[in-house]
């Protein structure tokens, strides 16, 4: 079901093969060093997961549920959408998704950078623990959830309860919030961690030094119980 | 009118009415300590510090261990009743008895199914609830037999992937340090979408014991009080869980199983969702079942006992068509080879052993008195595990506390425990005229009460009929 493309570049079709026989045949190109473009993908489930750091791999239409998922350093892109889970688990590499995301975009994510060109759903970098993510549009409701550490940053602004109940980690917002979440509160950023997060877009091709950014980051109510005395737990 | 009613003496005076010759001043003499006592069901003095507690802290009670709910129905509540003349024993000294295992045998899904020498295995514990030493003593006796063990929510730790030759790789919804080469090299990978020590609610991890290896494990900041998260980040339902399941397989290249565990709540329906979704092997965790440290509400009130869950979770399999084709594992307050053989005959392939495994370790051993004392307890009731004072080394974080859990020593107690347990098993198996342990049934159990009996479907005693309505 495959055929050489350019020189080192092989095509694997998805269609509605099992997506066994497509992630081996893919996992086979990639070992033998090739780059790989995975055509008519019908938003397939589990396309492209654990693949390894020298894995090049274009997907050609849009991918289901954890495209990416637990990569370990891969370059992916995704020509359209993807569904829930993009790149979840990522340790490190780099994902560009085309188009929209769905929920829980770079779910505990510890590593490499998800891009996202269109607008990511709800719950986007949920547990994240490190790494960054990049949506050009907005992100969902809940975005940041009790994320550990990483940035996400969205060029679009945020739905409902941004950045709720955060350990670690920042989410730099260009745009508005439509709420803030639980324990989350906007801090000035300094200007050195915009020059970070500036030349980690322009890298993109996103420069534009006239944003106005607002970083949120943790309250840290939520790290303690009210009683901080260790002797309080021993009532019981 | 009738004439009022004369003694043939004086009247007697209030003072001999009220017993008062003798009797604690401002007390009714009869009943000298039924304040102490606290004669009402209702406002028991637990009851009481309840409310004294949570009026002075403004939160609820949190604490380790397991439920105190005395009403729990359990294992004790069925006996076997032994081969005797519709059925022929086996020597119990002697004749053989087969105790091998097998998880998640599922050709096509899983090439490397798990093969375990004994039907029991160390439950899921996370290093955290857990001190270092006591994951890897754990690992070493599980190994030593051909059991495994589960590293629990906090990532996979060196000195336990060390110790265990079988090891069971959880993801919790927090996944804490997943990485895809731990993933790869594990033996078995486990979902846990519940615990029966408190269904429904993510992990606690009390700041006492996020120390800088725990955080790092976890990023967390360090001393956090850490509650975990309870729905997944990446799936939601059932139908999801199946796509997610997909994915693990596919990440491992369906070399090993995958575990659902989940606390027993629903278990009829739950395990049937989760077999249809996918899972090789479920873990059904009854309410008796430990923790590090939980709510105390949840521990007591929460999830259904394990002896009435298993029996529910087997019907549902046969139901729909899985059994021999999806591993059942049981756990919840197993404290013997007894309690084992019980969750066999009603229906498990295998158990799973967290509290009793920490016993075997040395848990409320009475060492360290002064230790035990200071936390307002003492050895045989001691359950301060969310404190990380362990003041024997098992749940704690402390050096110098960690220090008193000699890992060989530890190690063989757990090594030397299974065995005694399986030696149990075999022996009930044996007098039930059983050649292996997993053909213990239904049918070689009585219940002693009608609780049991209907909770269980288990005949009663002597009338031997199931209680029905």
């Amino acid at each position: 079901m495959s055929r050489p493309a350019a020189a080192n570049r092989i095509e694997v079709v998805a269609a509605d093969r099992p997506v066994r026989e497509v992630n081996e045949e893919l996992r086979a190109a990639v070992a033998d060093g090739r780059e790989v473009v995975v055509r008519d993908t019908r938003s397939r489930h589990n396309l492209g997961v654990g693949l390894p750091a020298a894995a090049r791999v274009r997907f050609e239409g849009s991918v289901g549920y954890y495209c990416g998922g637990l990569n370990d350093g891969a370059r992916i892109e995704i020509e359209r959408n993807a569904g829930w889970g993009v790149g979840e688990a990522m340790a490190e590499g780099e994902i560009v998704v085309g188009g929209y995301a769905g929920m829980a975009a770079g779910a505990s994510m510890r590593g490499g950078v998800l891009h996202i060109r269109g607008d990511a759903g709800p719950r986007c970098g949920v547990a994240m623990k490190g790494g960054d993510i990049i949506v050009e549009g907005r992100i969902g409701y809940l975005s940041g959830f009790m994320a550990h550490a990483g940035r996400l940053i969205a060029l679009g602004g945020a739905g409902e309860a941004c950045a709720d109940s955060l350990w670690g980690g920042e989410v730099w917002l260009a745009g508005p919030a439509e709420s803030l979440g639980v324990d989350a509160r906007i801090e000035e950023p300094e200007a050195e961690e915009v020059a970070a997060v500036e030349a980690l877009l322009a890298g993109r091709g996103l420069g534009d030094s006239t944003r106005d950014w607002r970083k949120v980051v943790s309250e840290q109510r939520l790290w303690h119980f009210e009683s901080r005395d260790a002797k309080a737990w021993l009532m019981i | 009118m009738k004439e009022p009613y004369e003694y043939p003496f004086d009247p007697p005076s209030e003072d001999s009415v009220a017993m008062r010759d003798g009797a604690v001043e401002g007390r009714v003499a009869g009943s000298p300590d039924a304040y102490d006592a606290g004669e009402s069901a209702r406002w028991s003095p637990k009851a009481i510090a309840d409310v004294h507690a949570m009026a002075q802290l403004g939160r609820y009670q949190l604490r380790g261990y397991n439920t105190f709910n005395r009403r729990m129905p359990g294992f004790d509540d069925l006996v076997f009743v032994p081969a005797t003349m519709t059925r022929l024993p086996l020597e119990g000294y002697r004749e053989s008895c087969e105790t091998g295992t097998v998880l998640g045998d599922r050709p096509g899904l899983v090439s490397e199914p798990l093969r375990l020498d004994i039907p029991i295995y160390v439950a899921s514990m996370s290093f955290g609830a857990l001190s270092a030493n006591a994951k890897a003593a754990l690992g070493y006796g599980a190994s030593k037999v051909g059991s495994m063990t589960c590293t629990g929510e906090g990532g996979m730790l060196e000195d336990e992937r060390e110790a265990s030759t079988t090891l069971v790789y959880q993801m919790t919804p927090s996944r804490y340090m997943l990485d895809l080469e731990h993933l790869r090299m594990a033996d078995a990978i486990e979902l846990a979408v519940g615990q029966g020590a408190k269904p429904g609610t993510g992990g606690v991890l009390l700041g006492m014991k996020v120390s800088e290896r725990v955080a790092r494990m976890r990023s967390l900041p360090v001393g956090v009080d850490q509650r975990s998260t309870v729905r997944h980040p990446d799936f939601l339902g059932a139908d999801d869980l199946q796509v997610k399941i997909e994915e693990l397989r596919e990440a491992t290249g369906y070399r090993v199983p995958v575990f659902l565990k989940m606390g027993a709540t629903r278990p009829r329906y739950d395990v049937a969702i989760a077999a249809k979704a996918g899972a090789d092997v479920i873990v059904l965790d009854g309410a008796e079942g430990g923790t590090g440290a939980s709510p105390e509400i949840l521990l007591d009130h929460t999830g259904i006992p394990t002896v009435s869950a298993i029996r529910a979770a087997r019907e549902a399999l046969d139901e729909c068509g899985m059994s021999g084709e999806v591993s059942l594992v049981a756990s919840g307050g197993i404290r013997s080879g007894t309690d084992a053989a019980k969750c066999l005959a009603l229906g498990a392939d295998a158990v799973m052993i967290g509290t009793a495994a920490l016993m075997a370790l040395g848990c409320n051993a009475p060492r360290h008195l002064k230790d035990y004392e200071a936390l307002g307890t003492s050895p045989g009731r001691c359950h301060h595990c969310h404190t990380g004072l362990c003041p024997v080394g098992v749940t704690t974080q402390e050096p110098h506390l960690e220090a008193r859990l000699d890992v060989p020593g530890a190690a063989e107690r757990v090594a030397r425990f299974l065995t005694a347990m399986t030696m149990e098993i075999t022996l009930l198996a044996k007098a039930c005229g059983k050649s292996s342990v997993h053909n213990l049934e239904v049918e070689d159990l009585r219940a002693l009460s009608l609780e049991a009996s209907a909770f269980t479907g288990v005949r009663l005693a002597g009338i031997d009929r199931p209680f029905t309505w």
